[in-house]
């Protein structure tokens, strides 16, 4: 029923297509191949919750879109973010649809 | 197919857009060290000192200000190493946000700063007493603006910045410039227009950011 009153969502697809997600996957398009940003840092940027942030971290992350990783900063864990290719790639065609829909 | 969770419903495709373009210019502002802590510093250091380069040491030895003869120098050395360390704090405060190659880049770039200036600091000490003052200065002044030059298009080609290129590149034919003309009117050329070019250079940086 969805379909009928969102025609975006016929095409779009439905991981990144919300707004929070959208907005996590954008914030890591930023980042070079490889690079990771600390969870807090991310947080901050996005300015959400991190119990928000952990949530949609876990979908993107199901979806194969993100990874998660823990590691030590001198003594310190850090949780660090990464877009995988994969999520590069579906943040691409989402935007290149996006276009695409504005200009067909 | 419909989202997979009762998030907030999408928006149209141009409200979209704006969405993904207002988030990353906003990590990409988040990730990189605040333009003016990077280049003003450098600015102010050069365009004082190299004013008083130009007030005690002018062109054909013309003295304007009876200055003490080390203080130039001095206030040089003094201003470029606490510019050394405000822009080598602002740039680590910042790449502790990242972990990755990039950060790598950013050490790399850092260190190769401080290992040139040593290096050229290390040579042209060897010269300060063999040579008369006006000569020492100008191969001082004259060489570590060539490395700034010459260290920031390194940095553009790293980073694939336009901007930063245009300041190196500027940077070095005022160097040449100045060096041709000789030490009094060097250090005018370097305090007004390499000063004034990397506080440029900062405001620039900063106004594309915000």
């Amino acid at each position: 029923m969805t379909d009928q009153t969102d025609p975006l969502s016929t095409e779009l697809d439905p991981v990144i297509h919300a707004q929070a997600r959208l907005r996590v996957v954008s914030a890591l398009s930023v980042l070079r191949e490889d690079d990771r940003i600390t969870f807090p840092q991310l947080q901050d940027s996005l300015k959400m919750t991190a119990g928000n942030l952990s949530v949609h971290l876990r979908k993107l992350e199901d979806a194969g879109y993100v990874e998660v990783t823990k590691t030590h900063q001198g003594r310190t864990p850090a949780t660090l973010v990464r877009l995988t290719r994969r999520g590069r790639l579906a943040f691409d065609d989402y935007t290149a649809a996006l276009r695409a829909l504005l200009n067909p | 197919m419909t989202p997979i969770d009762d998030d907030a419903p999408p928006l149209d495709p141009a409200e979209s857009l704006a969405l993904i373009e207002r988030e990353r210019a906003n990590v990409g502002r988040d990730l990189s060290p605040d333009p003016r802590l990077m280049f003003w510093p450098w600015g102010i250091a050069w365009l004082v000192s190299f004013t008083l380069f130009f007030l005690r040491f002018g062109p054909d030895g013309r003295v304007f200000v009876d200055l003490p003869a080390w203080l130039p120098l001095a206030t040089l050395a003094f201003l470029m190493i606490s510019a050394g360390i405000t822009t080598g704090v602002a740039g680590s405060r910042v790449s502790r946000r990242v972990m990755g190659p990039s950060n790598r880049q950013g050490a790399m770039y850092g260190i190769s700063w401080s290992v040139a200036y040593t290096a050229f600091s290390v040579l042209f000490s060897q010269f300060s007493d063999v040579l008369p003052e006006e000569q020492a200065g100008l191969l001082w002044a004259g060489g570590m603006v060539a490395l700034t030059g010459a260290l920031y298009m390194a940095g553009a080609a790293v980073w694939n910045d336009r901007q930063m290129f245009v300041l190196g590149a500027w940077v070095s034919v005022i160097n040449i410039v100045g060096i041709l003309l000789g030490s009094g009117w060097h250090s005018l050329i370097v305090a007004v227009a390499g000063g004034g070019g990397m506080i440029a250079a900062g405001l620039i940086g900063w106004l594309r950011l915000r």
